[in-house]
Parts: C-alpha cells; sequence; structure tokens
C-alpha cells in the first residue's frame, strides 16, 4: 500500500514537472527525468570544489532541467556579434602589446591601459602564434525584456564552465531522448573538438597539454574533463620544466615530452615565478622565455587581462569600430566613465539607480547596487568617486528577462545570465551553447555557483 | 596517448591496489561473516590477528567499522576513499565512464550502511560495480603502459592480502603467475621495473606448494620491495 502511494506521488509530482516545463519553454517536448539527470551527473563526477573555514569540500553544481531556448534567428545574430568582439579584443590586445596605435590614435585613453592590474609590461613586443592572444573567451550575456541581448562582460583571462553543459547534454539525451528527437536542438557535443582545433592550430610542436593547480582547485572537474575529451595531457607545474627554452612535462620513465601547447589554468601572475609572482608555488620557472621564443603557446595568453578590465569593457565598441570599421552588433549594457566630466555628472546626479562597479574588483565584488545605499551612504560615495573618478564604472542596470527554473518541483522565476564560449583558431567560432547559470534565490542577481547557484543547458534551436 | 608523469604512474600503481584491497577486503569480510552465521562468533579475530590488528570488542562492531568506517584504516570504505582519490586525478587516462564506477562504489556502500537487509546482500552489488571498474579499464584504455602499471598494482596488492590471510596455495600461485605476466610488460626504465631478488624469493617460496605459509612472512616482505630499486 505505501509502496503504492509513493509510485502514485512519484508519478504525479513527474507529470506536473512535464506540464509545467512545457509552459514555461514552449518547446514541443520538455525535458523528464531531472531527478536522474542529476544523479548522473553526481555519478559522473560533475562537481566544483569550494572552501569552507578553510575546509575543502566539493559539492555537486545543481542542474536546472529547463533548457535556456536560443532561436536559430536570434544565435545567428549573436554568433554574428561574438565573432566581432572577440576579433576585435583580439586585435586589440595585439595594438596594446606592439604600437599602441588605439591609444596614439586618443580612442583609449592610456590611463585605463597602463592602471590596468591586468596590463603586464613583462609581455610587450611578444607575438604568440598567429597574433591570436583569446583562444578561449566567454562572454557574460544577458537577455533584456526587450529581448535585445547585453554583453555583461568579457572573460578573456581563464573562462571556465563549458564542460557542463556539455556533460549534462550527453547525459540529458540519456535520460530524456523524447526531448532531443522532439525538438530541433542543435548538438553541442562538439566543443572538445573546437577545443582541440584550437590547440592544434597553434601548437609550437609537441603534445597539447592542460596546467592544473591540481585537484583542490574549483574547476579542477573540468580541468580533467577536457583533458580527457581532447587527448591533452593534465599537467601540474612540477612535471614540467623548461629546457634551452623549451617546456617538457617529465615521463615516469625518466624521459621527456615536449610541449607544443599549454591550456593553462592558473592565473598570469602564477604562471612563471621568475617574470611575475615570486612567491608562486604552482608556476613553471622560465615558462615565458620558452612562450616568448615561440616554443610554446600559452592559452589564453598572458596579459590578455588589460583587455577585460571592468574599465576597458566601456571602450570595447570603440575598439570594434577602430579595427574593423563596423558597427557594433551587440549591445553593452549602458556604461558611464566618471573619468569622462559629462559621464561622472551623470552618474552623481543618478548615483541611486545605477550599479556602480571597482574596476579594481573581479567578479561581483566591489559590485554596489545605488538603490541599496542610503542617503548618507550614497554622498560617502559621491566623494569617493569625484576623488578616484578612474576606479569605478556606472552602469545601468538591466531589467533583464527572468528564466524559469524548478525548485523543489514549483516552478520559480530566477536571474540568470549566458556565459558563451568563443574559440579562436584557423577561424573564430562560436560554440552554439554556453552556461547559462541562475541564482538560487529570488531578486538576487548573484548566479555564482558558490552561492548555491545552479545551472542550465542551453539550446541552440536549429530552425 | 600522451605521456605519463611519474605522479600519474604513482597514482595508476596505487588505484590498482586500493581498488584491489576493497575487493578483497570485501570478500574475506563475506567469508568470515558467513562463518559467524555457523555460531563461530569469534572468528572474526582470526581476520584482525592476520594483520597483526588487536580486538575491537566484539563481531558487530568488527564488521561495520571494517567496512563503513572511513576512518579505519584497511576498512572497505577507507580503501574505496583512497582508490577514489587517486581516480580522480586520473581521469584523462582511466576515463570519465572508469571514474563513475568508483563515485557509484561510495554511494553504494554509504547505502548499504543504512540497510537493513542482510549485510551481505546488502554488499554483493559493490562486487559488481567492482568487476564493472575493471571490465571498464580494459575496455576503455588502450594504452598498454597505463594497463600494466594498474594490472601490477592490482595483482601486488591481492597476492600481499593473500598471503596474510594465508589463502589456499594455488590461488597465491596463479596471482603470482599472472603479476609475473604483467611485468613482463613493463618499459626497463620504469619504476615498476622488478627487482630481481625479490622476484626470486616469490618464485622460489611458491615453488614450495601448500608449505609457504612456514615463509608466508617472508614472501609479503618480497612483495612489497617488488619495485625496490636496485
Amino acid at each position: 500500500m505505501r509502496l503504492c502511494f509513493v509510485f502514485l506521488q512519484k508519478e504525479f509530482a513527474v507529470r506536473q514537472e512535464v506540464i509545467i516545463l512545457a509552459e514555461a519553454t514552449a518547446i514541443r517536448t520538455p525535458v523528464s527525468n531531472a531527478v536522474e539527470i542529476n544523479e548522473l551527473l553526481r555519478r559522473y563526477g560533475v562537481k566544483f570544489g569550494i572552501y569552507k573555514n578553510g575546509v575543502f569540500k566539493e559539492q555537486l553544481f545543481p542542474f536546472d532541467p529547463i533548457p535556456r531556448i536560443i532561436t536559430a534567428e536570434d544565435f545567428k545574430s549573436i554568433e554574428k556579434g561574438l565573432i566581432q568582439r572577440v576579433d576585435a579584443l583580439n586585435k586589440f590586445l595585439f595594438d596594446i602589446y606592439h604600437e599602441k596605435n588605439i591609444i596614439k590614435d586618443n580612442v583609449i585613453p592610456e590611463d585605463f591601459v597602463y592602471i590596468s592590474s591586468g596590463y603586464l609590461p613583462q609581455c610587450e613586443g611578444i607575438s604568440p602564434v598567429h597574433d591570436i592572444y583569446s583562444h578561449i573567451s566567454g562572454i557574460d550575456l544577458v537577455q533584456g525584456k526587450d529581448n535585445e541581448w547585453y554583453i555583461l562582460e568579457d572573460n578573456l583571462r581563464i573562462p571556465s564552465g563549458a564542460s557542463y553543459p556539455l556533460i549534462a547534454r550527453e547525459l540529458t539525451r540519456v535520460a530524456s531522448p523524447s526531448a532531443f528527437t522532439e525538438n530541433d536542438i542543435v548538438d553541442n557535443r562538439n566543443y572538445a573538438k573546437l577545443l582541440k582545433d584550437t590547440m592544434d592550430y597553434v601548437n609550437c610542436g609537441g603534445i597539447n597539454a592542460i596546467l592544473t593547480p591540481g585537484r583542490y582547485n574549483a574547476a579542477y572537474f573540468e580541468h580533467s574533463y577536457l583533458a580527457e575529451l581532447t587527448g591533452s595531457v593534465l599537467v601540474q607545474n612540477d612535471e614540467l620544466f623548461v629546457e634551452d627554452n623549451i617546456l617538457y612535462h617529465k615521463t615516469y620513465t625518466g624521459g621527456k615530452a615536449k610541449i607544443g601547447a599549454l591550456y593553462r589554468r592558473i592565473s598570469d601572475e602564477y604562471l612563471d615565478p621568475l617574470t611575475f609572482e615570486p612567491s608562486s608555488l604552482i608556476g613553471i620557472p622560465n615558462l615565458m622565455e620558452a612562450y616568448r621564443s615561440g616554443n610554446v603557446a600559452i592559452i589564453n595568453a598572458p596579459g590578455n587581462g588589460v583587455a577585460d578590465d571592468k574599465g576597458i569593457y566601456y571602450f570595447v565598441p570603440k575598439m570594434i569600430k577602430y579595427y574593423l570599421g563596423e558597427e557594433p552588433i551587440l549591445k553593452n549594457a549602458p556604461t558611464y566613465l566618471p573619468f569622462y566630466d559629462e559621464d561622472r555628472e551623470y552618474v552623481l546626479e543618478n548615483l541611486g539607480k545605477l550599479v556602480i562597479k571597482d574596476v579594481a574588483e573581479a567578479g561581483v565584488y566591489g559590485v554596489v547596487f545605488g538603490s541599496d545605499l542610503s542617503e548618507e551612504k550614497l554622498e560617502e560615495f559621491k566623494n569617493t568617486i569625484l576623488r578616484e573618478p578612474r576606479r569605478f564604472i556606472a552602469q545601468e542596470v538591466i531589467d533583464f528577462l527572468d528564466l524559469p527554473i524548478l525548485d523543489n518541483g514549483e516552478q520559480v522565476m530566477r536571474k540568470a545570465d549566458l556565459r558563451a564560449f568563443v574559440l579562436s583558431g584557423a577561424t573564430t567560432r562560436v560554440w552554439a551553447s554556453g552556461l547559462t547559470r541562475f541564482s538560487r534565490n529570488p531578486d538576487s542577481f548573484v548566479v555564482n555557483s558558490s552561492q548555491g547557484g545552479g545551472f542550465k543547458d542551453t539550446w541552440v534551436l536549429s530552425r | 596517448m600522451g605521456t605519463i608523469s611519474i605522479e600519474h604512474g604513482d597514482r595508476l600503481f596505487w588505484l590498482g591496489r586500493y581498488t584491489e584491497r576493497v575487493f578483497t577486503t570485501l570478500k574475506s569480510l563475506e567469508r568470515v561473516y558467513d562463518m559467524t552465521l555457523d555460531g563461530n562468533a569469534d572468528c572474526y579475530k582470526q581476520y584482525l590477528s592476520a594483520f597483526g590488528l588487536s580486538d575491537c570488542g566484539d563481531a558487530d562492531t568488527f564488521f561495520r567499522s571494517y567496512i563503513f568506517d572511513k576512518k579505519k584504516p584497511g576498512s572497505v570504505a577507507h580503501s574505496l576513499e583512497r582508490a577514489y582519490d587517486n581516480g580522480i586525478v586520473l581521469r584523462e587516462e582511466i576515463s570519465t565512464e572508469a571514474l563513475s564506477f568508483l563515485q557509484m562504489a561510495m554511494d553504494k556502500l554509504e547505502k548499504s550502511s543504512e540497510s537493513t537487509q542482510g549485510l551481505l546482500l546488502a554488499l554483493l552489488p559493490m562486487e559488481d560495480i567492482l568487476f564493472g571498474f575493471w571490465g571498464c579499464i580494459s575496455d576503455y584504455i588502450y594504452d598498454r603502459e597505463i594497463l600494466t602499471i594498474i594490472r601490477c598494482g592490482k595483482s601486488v596488492e591481492r597476492l600481499d592480502l593473500y598471503l596474510r590471510l594465508k589463502y589456499p596455495w594455488r590461488m597465491i600461485n596463479l596471482e603470482f603467475e599472472r603479476l609475473c605476466r604483467h611485468l613482463q610488460n613493463v618499459p626497463k626504465n620504469s619504476p615498476y621495473r622488478y627487482n630481481t631478488k625479490h622476484l626470486s624469493v616469490l618464485a622460489e617460496l611458491m615453488g614450495m606448494g601448500e608449505d609457504y605459509t612456514e615463509r608466508a612472512d617472508e614472501a609479503i616482505i618480497s612483495v612489497g620491495r617488488l619495485f625496490e630499486t636496485v
């Protein structure tokens, strides 16, 4: 009797889930078996690590079965816009570390370049293979209620997250096959091939390797999964050495194998203790010399931080016009630089409705919503802006579309963004998918996984 | 396939050892448990003495701690965690598919600890999962060196446990012959190149037939030092 009751209860929940999904997304057949998909994700070790009170813990990245849908038409335009943006950013990086024409031509004030913590003088004059700096670009977008897509942020250093929708798609196809027979979805399982093509294209002769800080890094699952899928060797710094400006991998038989492309998943400052942070214990001494000599491609190139700085973001549309002679296809969120008199005036007058970002801080740190500040705090902030106008940018708060998620079987609306992945090799290509992250808490804009947020698959429709 | 680093070589070896330790420990504990069903409540003490361990109180405490206690070295749970710790950094060598069996085994063991079914019945699927893991390893790994290192680890561990638990000579000898076949595939400069002296000792002891037990301690030492550099 009890068994029967449990069964009926489960059946009801599943049917209810299906109805909710269909209503939420207007797709022909929704994803079913959400519980089973999350169990499969657990089985395949789809986890991320976090430190709580100094203790490392691995936890599952909760998957929501309602996909984000991008129509074929929308994707076409996004794709075009992203390729344009990343191409311009790559040209900007080359220019900044060589001729600096964009500064000479007064398109970008030099203050914004040289003060940026992402600008690395050690990279001056180095030309990466095929002049590609950002091989893997993670561009964060949101869709406004007017259906317009806005760029929130460019991530050109070590953007992460592609592996999650990649494996989720694989497992969803197993658990819910009808969703894929009944809907026209572009297959996204080519990410590893795109990545491998990119690595091969810039490879300077030798094996492809992925450099991880180790098992206790938050994104370790991704490092190891991408190594497996691309056939790269997953390495840590103590397995690598540079000899005669060539990067080698030490083998267990005492031999060495030349590395031609190193997809590093550690930050610039820790890459080479002889060039950057001397106290780095996860870097490889003389790696920059091997790179400078053209013996190894570093993916992404060191020094990219100058182009994804919050202050530089403002200038990306100008870069597109400057380098490509084109009008930007994708819009930035309306942004103001207090550095400019006119913008500063506007920011000070409208601070209460703007979101202010400290350009020196990464991610969600240093982000303040004016509406959350008291009168007193607003005045205090205005004075800080007047004192240090270069330090901040201000943006209009975009009224963006919330997406439906399932929360204990109930459909609720939550803030979500989209990280699109753009791979630059022989050509610039946009992965027909992306990582959609959502906030767990209502009214929260924080979609970070460490704050309890989860992820969705992103379906690009083929027609 | 790419190159194998020293660390990964070491982890492959210990992955083989720990997965085998889980399996043989399970099988041995099942055998001891079976004996207790006939009223031989103290037979677990023989198991403990084979490893030089002191009595833990009673049979129930023994079984629960040597199966489920993650903090107890030599327990199934402890060995499984160590196997997983090694496996997780070997994803690109052993495959996501193979790694998933270790996760499944951990989940199964956790669920078994709450089970009200008979202990043996609850643990039986663990063996299926481990067979699945090894099948997956054999099927997915094309690199002979990687397979050889894992298999050497597995074989060394089985031999070590069989010797300690005084398994019948026939079973030990079969495992020894299997280990010798794996050793033939080890490249010359590999850290898993056997130490001739210790391999000879083992061969000699295997020649003693069932009397090997007289010199079992010597055999255990030689197994432990099989890859010692000359």
